[in-house]
């Protein structure tokens, strides 16, 4: 039997009342039981995204299915088969924990008994089991995206839309939220989230796409997007010589000659080599230098990270994209998300 | 009747939210037993003058009281949407598969509870500083049930202003828009004792004619051609304000 696609957008565009353009034409795929990752600075078009694949957004053009359901034909259809948690966290801080998660439940069609279980069963899967008689206003920042995760996960979706799960959290909590969606994920959930965080989506995302400006830039697994960045570095120091004249030259000869050395050359204090992969050309790199009977002083392989996979296709580090939006107009701008006039 | 059940939730919800403010509680019924305090002691001399229509003042204002509870009730609604919009719990809601009128019809149920709240208070009150209702117990029925009406429209006035605006600002001063439709009116004084311009506004404000009807049942009893208006001008403002209200509702939530 042939499952739809968790989710299928063609050619979604989004242009806010005003003229700005938030989305400028993009397609992709997210297969069920998949980990897709929307890498990409702010105000690059990740929230409006995945409010626009939630229901909560209305797109400008294009065509987008989750669930195998087109939005336009029932959105409470897919309202109904997705979690939603979102940045803005849109919780009821007057409400205990649990009677947050109980109503979540009700309301997705969950019955009384069912939700009281669901909701005992997921305050223990967060973590959050001993506050779940306290109101909502008195948790931290990590508790906060717990219990909204764990409000998601009431009617058990099988599509969890996360909009930058762990911003603004301490280690601690990123690693305890990146452990639930690992779980989830393998329990067959189908997890699309939305990320700033390089290290995030390396870890958690079997699949990225990298989005700047409105634009998809480029679209793989982590190891693939870095693997099209450019090799592996080796770097080489040299330890003492006693007649170092010309033994540099003879060094970076018999590396050329290795088979696995894309490029190589010098550095002030030896050499630097860009081959396909450090693991395996780094003993061959040293059995070569030890022929020409160059010492080494140390050794060290370098991988390409996805800061270089986003420098590579934008020609700037996301660190440095942040810092070009402005923080107020992206606040605004996802206001008027909602106050869509 | 899914509808019905998830208004219910919804309803539930914001009763818990509601009571989990006892100052706002606390507010409603105070500031009702110190209107009393305020204007009823101390002005009571007025029933002496000539077309006086009641002997008790502290009845006269009685509907008074009622009316300017609820009317402002409209601005207390107000910031509390304001409140679960700017949370984001609003999307939260919308990202669930409950009709979109589950939501509203919650929100409006809960204006119509805290009516029935305050009405309730304030007769008590009322009761306890010897307040005759002459209408009786139908009488005190049916000031209930016009107040819960009034409850439910000021509660759209609310929702319009929290919807349409989405502005603090504006919302939590919201209450100059409610004031001059519970000054411009009798309240302390009988419209036939008021001059001018003053005399001229109060026939223009429907909360007038509302509360004549509730001030009628109060200190006369059931003297139909003092209530009929009012009943009339109740039951169109709510059609006109409730219909108001789904339509900005809609408008924002499609």
């Amino acid at each position: 039997m042939q499952h739809p696609p968790a989710v299928a957008v063609r050619g979604l565009e989004k242009t806010y009342p005003g003229g700005t353009r938030a989305i400028d034409g993009i397609d992709f795929t997210v297969e069920q039981g998949e980990f897709f990752g929307f890498l990409g600075p702010n105000g690059a078009g990740k929230t409006t995204t995945i409010k626009i694949l939630a229901t909560l957004l209305p797109k400008s053009a294009g065509r987008v299915e989750v669930a195998g359901i087109d939005i336009d034909r029932d959105a409470r259809g897919v309202r109904a088969s997705i979690g939603v948690a979102l940045q803005e966290v849109g919780l009821d801080d007057l409400s205990k924990g649990r009677d947050f998660l109980v109503l979540q439940g009700r309301l997705y069609g969950v019955g009384r008994a069912e939700a009281n279980r669901r909701a005992d069963e997921l305050l223990e899967l967060v973590g959050l089991s001993g506050v779940g008689k306290r109101k909502i206003g008195s948790y931290s920042g990590g508790m906060r995206r717990r219990i909204d995760l764990a409000g998601a996960l009431m009617h058990e979706p099988g599509i969890l839309f996360l909009d930058e799960p762990t911003s603004g959290l301490d280690p601690q909590s990123r690693l305890a939220i990146w452990e639930h969606l690992e779980q989830l994920n393998a329990q067959g959930v189908t997890v699309m989230l939305t990320t700033q965080h390089m290290d995030e989506a390396d870890r958690l995302c079997r699949r990225l796409a990298i989005i700047d400006h409105g634009r998809l830039v480029t679209e793989g697994s982590p190891s693939a997007l870095k693997a099209g960045v450019g090799g592996d570095v080796v770097r080489v120091s040299f330890g003492h010589m006693e007649s170092p004249d010309g033994r540099t030259d003879a060094a970076l000869g018999a590396l050329r000659q290795l088979p696995a050395v894309r490029e190589a050359d010098t550095t002030p204090d030896g050499l630097t080599a860009t081959v396909d992969d450090g693991g395996t050309a780094a003993p061959a790199i040293l059995r070569a230098l030890n022929d020409v009977e160059v010492p080494v002083a140390n050794l060290a392989v370098t991988r390409p990270s996805l800061d270089d996979v986003f420098l590579h296709h934008t020609g700037r580090e996301i660190r440095e994209a942040d810092a070009d939006e402005d923080a107020e107009s992206r606040v605004w701008g996802q206001w008027m998300g909602v106050n869509r006039r | 009747m899914l509808i019905l059940r998830e208004s219910s939730y919804i309803y539930v919800r914001n009763l818990k939210t509601w009571l989990a403010q006892p100052t706002m509680i606390v507010a409603a019924v105070f500031s009702s037993a110190v209107m009393y305090l305020f204007f009823g002691e101390p002005l009571r001399g007025i029933t002496g003058l000539p077309g006086f229509p009641a002997s008790d003042y502290q009845a006269f204002l009685t509907a008074m009281v009622i009316v300017m509870a609820v009317v402002f009730s409209g601005s207390d609604m107000a910031m509390v949407l304001l409140t679960d919009i700017m949370s984001g719990y609003v999307d939260k809601l919308l990202l669930s598969p409950v009709n979109r009128f589950s939501i509203l019809l919650g929100t409006l149920a809960i204006g119509a509870t805290r009516a029935i709240a305050q009405v309730v208070a304030i007769v008590l009150v009322a009761t306890a500083i010897g307040v005759r209702f002459e209408g009786g117990i139908v009488g005190i029925l049916a000031v209930i049930v016009a107040t819960t009406l009034l409850g439910i429209a000021m509660g759209c006035v609310g929702l319009i202003i929290a919807v349409r605006t989405r502005s603090v600002q504006v919302t939590v001063n919201s209450w100059l828009l409610f004031m001059p439709l519970a000054f411009l009116t009798s309240a302390f004084m009988p419209r036939d004792l008021i001059t001018g311009w003053f005399q001229f506004a109060v026939g223009l404000n429907p909360i007038e004619y509302i509360l004549v009807a509730v001030r009628t049942i109060i200190i006369d009893g059931w003297i139909w051609e003092h209530i009929v208006p009012g009943f009339w001008v109740l039951l169109g403002t709510s059609a006109v304000l409730v219909a108001a209200a789904t339509y900005e509702y809609r408008r924002a939530t499609n």
